[in-house]
């Protein structure tokens, strides 16, 4: 493979251009499908090939930075942008993720905080996935039916009747201000809510040290009640205004390897545009289902890293980033395999259609 | 798609991804990324540079305001010109997207 290994002049490496836009591309069909950043993937995946840590995080910024303007564009197209909502999720998570960082500097102090952090990490997780798995089981909409609020719904209790979902409770408390949502279709809610669950995730991203994508794209559907593909739009407006900060500071501070950044630009702008089209293909209760296995994998990801700071065995290390990358391509397969075979579905529907008339 | 064929794919891609650690690491890249392991050095190192790797490593040594300013100025160009071809490939393709129906 040493023929598509190229110099990288700031960071002083050899890298592989092929590994580079694979990484590209399976973060990039991710990014636009789900709403997230992906740095949880990109940053152990360039570092286990060689990259320091500064300059792996650095360069997967700049990269979700770039990945996520088309992205965002594809998403404002669909109608899946709530700007208003993007824009108070990210002045409100500002102050949550401080609160966050003062915590762990805080528990430093106490003792091994990594510790704490990947245990946490590993609940919220395996928590997160288990919860939006039975929520995919247990209402699950049968063929042509069409329910708007995802988060909303819970299944049916024995009498038959619909047992309020958690956004239906919160969207119940009536604590002026209240506030209207129209392009997500939320009538009213009080702005308080709103901005105890994005400084609530904020302080989540803080704590965890993550981009935030994958806490506020469940939070938008399970916590405000979202259409699952606003929620993925919406969160992709976090995640571009925090992916331009990091790219700028990083390159600051000289840990952004340019030529790696743009190279892995061109796999992920591709897929980017790939997983934000399956949007349209894939209703909201297989987003939900695909993004659950994903991060139940991720969580595995974790506790095998958590296993080899435990025993200081390498291979742990390596099968971390072995279960990562292998969620990230698989995932990137069921999200093209399901584009292609919806859309070749819609496209004989369609021509059954012009023959009838 | 089947639950069945999500895990196939799932364990396939797994196995796949078991090779990568394999892709074998030069020996002047293993040497340089301990070097910066130990302490990151904040200078590129020009020597043997020629073209836009030297332009680029001169620049980031020289201005760090600057270069920071075209990183960010390159990913969003970039990114938007990536993005508007691809979405013309996929238009061709038959995969255009407009204002969609939320079901859920």
């Amino acid at each position: 493979m040493d023929i598509f290994n190229i110099y990288l002049p700031v960071a002083g490496i050899e890298f592989n251009v092929v590994l580079l836009i694979l990484i590209g591309f399976c973060v990039g069909v991710l990014g636009g499908f789900f709403g997230v950043g992906g740095g949880w993937i990109v940053t152990p995946a360039l570092n286990i090939f060689g990259f320091h840590m500064a300059f792996a995080i650095g360069t997967d910024l700049s990269n979700i930075f770039g990945q996520t303007i088309g992205a965002v564009k594809k998403h404002q197209k669909m109608g899946n942008i709530d700007w208003k909502l993007g824009l108070i999720s990210i002045a409100t998570s500002i102050v949550g993720l401080e609160i966050g960082s003062d915590v762990i500097i805080a528990l430093e102090k106490a003792g091994d905080v990594g510790m704490i952090v990947r245990w946490c990490y590993m609940l919220l997780l395996w928590g997160l996935g288990s919860y939006m798995l039975h929520d995919y089981f247990a209402t699950r909409p049968k063929e042509d039916d069409d329910i708007d609020r995802a988060g909303a719904r819970t299944p049916a209790n024995k009498s038959g009747q619909q047992k309020p979902g958690i956004s239906e409770r919160l969207h119940r408390i009536t604590l002026s201000p209240m506030v209207s949502f129209p392009a997500s279709g939320i009538d009213e809610v009080s702005i308080w809510i709103i901005l105890l669950i994005f400084l609530f995730t904020g302080f989540l991203s803080g704590f965890l040290g993550v981009g935030g994508g994958f806490i506020i794209m469940p939070a938008l559907v399970y916590l405000i009640g979202l259409p699952t593909a606003v929620a993925v739009g919406t969160s992709l407006v976090t995640v571009l205004f925090s992916g331009a900060y990091g790219c700028l500071t990083y390159a600051l501070k000289g840990r952004v390897e340019i030529i790696a950044a743009m190279i892995m630009l061109i796999g992920a702008s591709i897929g980017a545009q790939v997983g934000s089209t399956a949007v349209k293909y894939i209703k909201g209760y297989g987003i939900r289902l695909l993004f659950s296995v994903m991060i139940i994998f991720a969580g595995f990801s974790v506790a095998t890293e958590q296993a080899y700071k435990i025993t200081q065995n390498q291979t742990f290390q390596t099968f971390a980033g072995v279960v990562l990358m292998g969620t990230a391509l698989s995932m990137s397969v069921i999200i093209i395999g399901k584009l292609v075979a919806d859309a070749r579905k819609e496209r004989d529907k369609s021509s059954i259609i012009k023959k009838h008339h | 798609m089947s639950f069945r064929s999500i895990f196939v794919i799932s364990a396939l891609s797994i196995m796949l991804v078991s090779a990568l650690p394999f892709f074998e690491r030069s020996e002047g890249n293993a040497i340089a990324s301990e070097k910066q392991e130990t302490a990151l050095t904040m200078k590129a190192d020009t020597n043997h540079l020629s073209g836009i790797n030297l332009f680029i490593a001169r620049l980031y040594n020289e201005d760090r305001v600057l270069y920071a300013t075209m990183v960010t100025l390159v990913m969003a160009v970039l990114g938007t010109f990536l993005a508007f071809v691809t979405d013309l490939i996929l238009k061709a393709l038959g995969l255009e997207v407009s204002r969609i129906s939320h079901r859920e």
